[in-house]
């Protein structure tokens, strides 16, 4: 097979299951059932041929004798006469070339020789361009010596329009059967995937019927037992995550308190510093830990203008650098708390690593764009997908004496998951960094 | 500020509770503890208290059912600031059915908890009771806009949510609990952040513009928030309690 044939299979050769496994047994059934048309065909050929022989030899017989006892003159008027639907009479020359010597041409000499003596049959020859194809003539002679041709052509044994439309019709049956006999094998898989799909820790999953076939009820069991694992073992973590953080806000809250009693300025200053550490990792573990469920907050209708600049107001009073470029937003519906949370992680990122940020709203046709862009040191292209991993710190000596927890990028992450969007990190022109959280037009 | 005021501390952290009476002590105030509802409710029977700082988060009963019971039972509501944490049940809990005056999240800075029991002590003094919300009430209506008192943002004529920060939503609260009545600027300081401005504290008019911002509302020809000149500022709409579908 040619290589260009083989690519040629490649390609035609179906991509699903569904597609391979109806294709084998289609075709194994057409193929078994063209053998058997095939069979009957030829035997039904060979019968006809059988049956030719019983009577052609009489039938000759009769004609020639019919021939000789004619006048010369009137013996091409009653040629017609003398036809019959495989074979007819001329008058003609004796042959020059190509003898037959097939079995069946030996065959019809023979059976010719036995009706009307050897001494009439001249030679069997292959018909030539003026007869019906795969014909053959019989050369013959008359009483009087002249002689006479007989063109025997192969009865026609082909198939009817009726006998198309039944084979038609069972080829339509096969490739019906096999598909709905393979899609009925393949739907558990099918079911098997779609539910694999939509494995959601945030949400209670359904369970997969563990009804049908045994093969099928099994793996339905196997995996309702993997996914139940692993919505346990999710909840666990993020349990622990916020369990830690939840029960440490106590001491924390009875430090500040202290810290707040202290009259030695210096030394409070210090505390409230390290305090503030402290608080902010345990603010962002126990955000990690609620941001797997951010999808349970009701999604309302929104006015992004007020969110955002209330927001960036709250900066502002609090000291920060925090522009909001865009004035004009359009209202959206979406998860308010999650997308304020997710944005001030954005901010505090920003002012973490670059001391200012950026904020702004693009329109785009795929959706609205919240943009936070910085003028920090900017995080390596390689490193982009990395950094939205939870406790993944860069290896930067700046990163650690910022105190970063290394959940705020991952929180961001999830949450926009959560809201039906994508976080894009990108490097911004003329440095720093440009990080884009593209939401769903509502 | 009345010296006498008497603050009842209900938390079960017995060093937070100790650390909060020796601060506010010093504050100038009377403080007396309880660890738990029982404690709360004899130190209530004993004696007259001007507000309660509560711990959402208290074995038994807890801060949120308290609050609710006390709402429910006293002609003349004691008002309540709600301490609480960082965690998915209070988040829960502040966005939905929050009874209290104002909360504070743990853990938070000492001085900003006085600020927050003046604010609130100001504020029930300067309103007479009649005005006070019902307690079935979770929202307040004027012109286009509603109030939603227990989620703490605005809605407009659409229902789209129109987010405030807290210091909108107190400044806005005070206006709307003081509806037709001229505010000056150190009036709405003490009574929303709880203390005293000077004159170049401009932190009120920035939050006023805000404000109208989020209201839609122009400084010159304003609807709901107007200037009076030298004065300070007026809730020109009318306000009624509403209950809000949720």
């Amino acid at each position: 097979m040619s290589r260009r044939a083989g690519s040629l299979l490649a390609r035609a050769w179906p991509k699903s299951l569904i597609g391979r496994i109806a294709s084998i047994l289609f075709l194994a059934l057409v193929a078994a059932h063209a053998l058997t048309l095939l069979w009957l065909l030829g035997g039904r050929a060979e019968l006809g041929r059988s049956i030719m022989f019983d009577y052609i030899g009489p039938d000759v017989a009769s004609a020639i004798a019919t021939l000789d006892r004619l006048p010369p003159s009137e013996r091409v008027d009653w040629l017609p006469r003398l036809a019959r639907p495989n074979y007819r009479y001329r008058l003609a020359e004796p042959p020059t070339a190509a003898i037959d010597s097939s079995a069946l041409g030996r065959k019809i000499v023979e059976s010719l020789s036995q009706a009307i003596g050897p001494s009439r049959v001249v030679a069997v020859q292959m018909a030539g361009e003026r007869y019906a194809p795969n014909a053959r003539v019989v050369h013959l002679r008359l009483a009087d010596g002249s002689p006479v041709a007989l063109e025997l052509w192969p009865v026609d044994v082909g198939i009817s329009m009726a006998t198309a439309g039944v084979v038609l019709a069972q080829f339509a049956l096969f490739a019906t059967a096999a598909w709905y006999c393979v899609k009925l094998a393949t739907r558990p898989l099918t079911l098997l995937a779609e539910a694999a799909d939509a494995l959601d820790p945030d949400r209670p999953a359904a369970a997969l019927a563990e009804s049908g076939p045994i093969e099928v009820s099994r793996a339905a069991r196997a995996f309702n037992a993997m996914q139940q694992r692993i919505s346990v073992h999710l909840a666990e973590r993020a349990h622990i995550l916020a369990a830690v953080s939840h029960d440490l806000q106590t001491p924390i809250t009875r430090m500040r308190l202290r810290a707040d009693l202290l009259d030695d300025g210096e030394l409070r200053a210090k505390l409230l510093g390290d305090l503030a550490q402290m608080q902010a990792l345990v603010e962002e573990g126990i955000a990690y830990a609620r941001s797997a469920h951010a999808g349970l907050e009701e999604p309302r209708r929104v006015d992004l203008q007020a969110l955002l600049d209330g927001l960036v107001c709250d900066y502002v009073d609090a000291g920060g650098a925090v522009t909001l470029l865009a004035t004009t937003m359009p209202a959206l519906t979406t998860r308010p708390q999650s997308l304020r949370r997710l944005t001030q992680n954005l901010i505090d990122n920003a002012i973490k690593f670059a001391g200012a940020a950026e904020v702004t709203v693009v329109e785009t046709s795929e959706g609205i764009e919240i943009v936070v862009r910085d003028r920090g040191p900017g995080i390596p292209e390689e490193q982009h997908r990395a950094v939205l991993q939870p406790f993944h710190r860069l290896e930067d000596s700046r990163n650690r004496t910022s105190g970063g927890t290394g959940l705020g990028l991952a929180i961001a992450d999830q949450l926009a998951r959560a809201l039906g969007g994508k976080l894009n990190l990108a490097e911004r022109e003329g440095g720093g960094l440009e990080v884009s959280l593209l939401l769903p037009r509502a | 500020m009345d010296a006498t005021d008497h603050i009842l501390v209900v938390d079960d952290d017995a060093d937070i509770r100790s650390l909060l009476t020796e601060y506010l002590h010093r504050q100038g105030l009377r403080v007396s503890v309880a660890a738990d509802a029982r404690q709360m409710r004899a130190v209530l029977a004993a004696g007259r208290i001007d507000l309660i700082v509560l711990d959402l988060m208290l074995p038994g009963e807890d801060g949120l059912s308290l609050c609710r019971d006390l709402r429910s039972r006293d002609v003349d509501p004691i008002p309540v600031l709600m301490l609480t944490a960082r965690n998915e049940e209070s988040d829960r809990i502040l966005g939905l059915e929050m009874g209290a005056d104002d909360y504070l999240t743990k853990p938070f800075a000492a001085r900003e908890l006085l600020a927050r029991i003046r604010a609130i002590l100001r504020r029930a003094r300067m309103l007479p009771p009649n005005l006070r919300a019902k307690e079935s009430a979770d929202g307040l209506a004027f012109g286009d806009w509603r109030l939603d008192t227990k989620a703490r943002h605005l809605l407009d004529a659409q229902g789209t949510m129109v987010a405030l920060t807290g210091a909108e939503y107190r400044l806005l609260r005070v206006l709307l609990d003081h509806p037709q009545r001229v505010l000056s600027r150190d009036q709405l300081l003490e009574l929303t952040q709880g203390r005293e401005g000077d004159v170049f504290d401009r932190s009120i008019d920035l939050l006023i513009s805000r404000l109208r911002q989020r209201l839609h509302d122009e400084a010159r020809e304003s609807r709901y928030i107007k200037t009076v000149r030298n004065e300070g500022y007026v809730l020109s709409a009318d306000v009624r309690p509403i209950e809000l579908a949720r």
